[in-house]
């Protein structure tokens, strides 16, 4: 029996969809079958993060409303055969989609996956209820800015509500000389406020943006976030993985490093 | 009261209803007297008029026309079938002669489609503007952007293969032509030139090539 984890966040521009296709790749490459399950219909880009977006014929609310099977809907990853993409509707919007019935789906798709990853959408409304309607598990993605903090806050608070058993933290985009300056505040003073277990620290890195323009997720990489995303994945397996030292920037000699581990 | 003839009225005009059983010539008689009789309640307005209960000659309607003329301030502007098959015939004919016109007609598009928008169209279609990616243009017939297509493009979308999409700028995520489906490279070369390109179905595949005068040639309608 598969689970079911929902990414979400309340705030938007975050790193809910860029977490989202990282840690479902991480999961592939990890040898586990995996389905990422676009749940923000009307604004969909999961697809385009996973650089599938040409291969959309069908999508979450065709399946629903029973135009096509599950199977015809579901994209096969370009890179890894055991991951597989549900993109969401572009031309209609959150209540084209009842909770009951992403339950139902999620169920149905529990049978075959491992991993059933919903990509939640910005909000409370609707799409949220959707998303975590079907769900075991949250990872609530925030970044170290008070804003988005309040809104994670909110957010494991309604996931408590609706009896969520496991809620995981994720502090996105984290730069540690601003930390060291006390500019920013660390994933520590996050965990304090929030009051639930981190599971990962993903530091601000540039590669991400690239990572997202060409749509290759860069999980496992080289790069800090790559590596950070990775061990987020080696979490959720049940791995007891420390924390990455994310002051070992990259610097010019890890670069060359990187480039030499490539070849 | 002599039934044979009865004026009904409608929305759009009046029905006249005419005794099957009696001669022509007693038809006659009594239509003029109806007429005479209800000239003034029916006034001078333009109507339609049908004629029921009773087989007519082309010839019989015709002179039964020209006494309502004569007889009432009526102007008939024309006259309806009323037979149930005959209509039928006539609004099948009617309907296949107007998808005839559809089908070598085009239908514009003026403005740009944006993510999430998709236009349908019962007819070929050109958008004078761009169809930008997440956009998609549906169309039976054939699609034709004068502009940047980086969207989703379904052309002879009811199963015709001769469909052809053609753009000024040929992007696209992804297109369609009746049932095959070609997308995109995954690693796309960037052309930095805009180039005009058609694309068509032959031999069960899509293909793609640069727009010129050969390609002209190749075009079939419908």
């Amino acid at each position: 029996m598969g689970e079911v984890i929902v990414v979400t966040s309340g705030k938007g521009g975050v790193g809910k969809t860029t977490t989202t296709a990282n840690v479902g790749t991480g999961l592939a490459k990890l040898d586990k079958k995996v389905v990422l399950i676009d749940t923000d219909i009307g604004l969909r880009n999961l697809d385009v993060v996973m650089g599938l977006e040409n291969r959309i014929v069908y999508n979450l609310v065709d399946v629903v409303e029973n135009n096509c099977r599950i199977r015809q809907a579901l994209i096969k990853d370009k890179r890894y055969p055991n991951l597989y993409l549900l993109p969401s509707a572009q031309t209609r919007d959150k209540s084209a989609v009842t909770p009951e019935q992403m339950k139902k789906l999620a169920d149905e798709l529990r049978e075959e996956f491992d991993y059933i990853i919903m990509d939640c959408p910005a909000g409370i409304e609707q799409g949220f209820q959707n998303a975590i309607a079907g769900a075991d598990s949250a990872l609530v993605v925030t970044t170290p800015e008070v804003s988005a903090v309040r809104d994670a806050d909110r957010i494991i608070g309604l996931l408590e509500a609706n009896e969520m058993k496991n809620t995981h933290l994720v502090v996105n985009r984290l730069r540690t000389d601003m930390v060291k300056r006390g500019d920013m505040m660390s994933s520590d003073d996050v965990v304090e406020i929030l009051a639930v277990d981190l599971i990962g620290v993903v530091p601000d890195d540039e590669n991400i943006v690239v990572a997202t323009n060409n749509g290759e997720p860069l999980v496992g990489s080289n790069s800090l976030a790559g590596q950070a995303y990775m061990n987020i994945c080696r979490r959720l397996l049940g791995e007891e993985v420390p924390l990455l030292d994310l002051n070992a920037r990259n610097g010019i000699v890890n670069k060359l490093a990187s480039l030499f581990k490539k070849n | 009261m002599d039934n044979s003839v009865i004026i009904k009225g409608t929305k759009s005009g009046i029905i006249v209803v005419l005794n099957a059983v009696i001669t022509f010539e007693e038809l006659k008689e009594a239509f003029i007297k109806k007429f005479e009789e209800a000239s003034d309640f029916l006034g001078s307005t333009q109507v339609a008029v049908s004629f029921e209960g009773r087989a007519l000659s082309l010839d019989e309607e015709k002179e039964l026309l020209s006494l309502i003329s004569k007889h009432s301030k009526l102007r008939v502007v024309c006259l309806v079938e009323t037979d149930p098959l005959k209509e039928q015939k006539m609004e099948k004919a009617l309907g296949e002669k107007l998808l005839e016109i559809e089908k070598n007609t085009g239908q514009f598009y003026k403005g740009n489609l944006r993510s999430g928008q998709v236009v349908e169209a019962e007819h070929s279609i050109i958008v004078l503007g761009d169809v930008k990616a997440g956009a998609k243009i549906i169309s039976t017939g054939n699609i034709i952007v004068l502009g940047t297509l980086s969207g989703t493009a379904f052309a002879g979308s009811k199963g015709n293969t001769n469909a052809f999409v053609l753009a000024l700028d040929m992007r696209p995520t992804q297109i369609r032509i009746a049932s095959l489906i070609a997308r995109s490279p995954d690693n796309p070369v960037k052309e930095k030139e805009k180039k005009t390109k058609i694309v068509y179905v032959e031999d069960g595949n899509i293909y793609m090539e640069e727009f010129n005068k050969n390609v002209l040639d190749d075009i079939r309608l419908n």
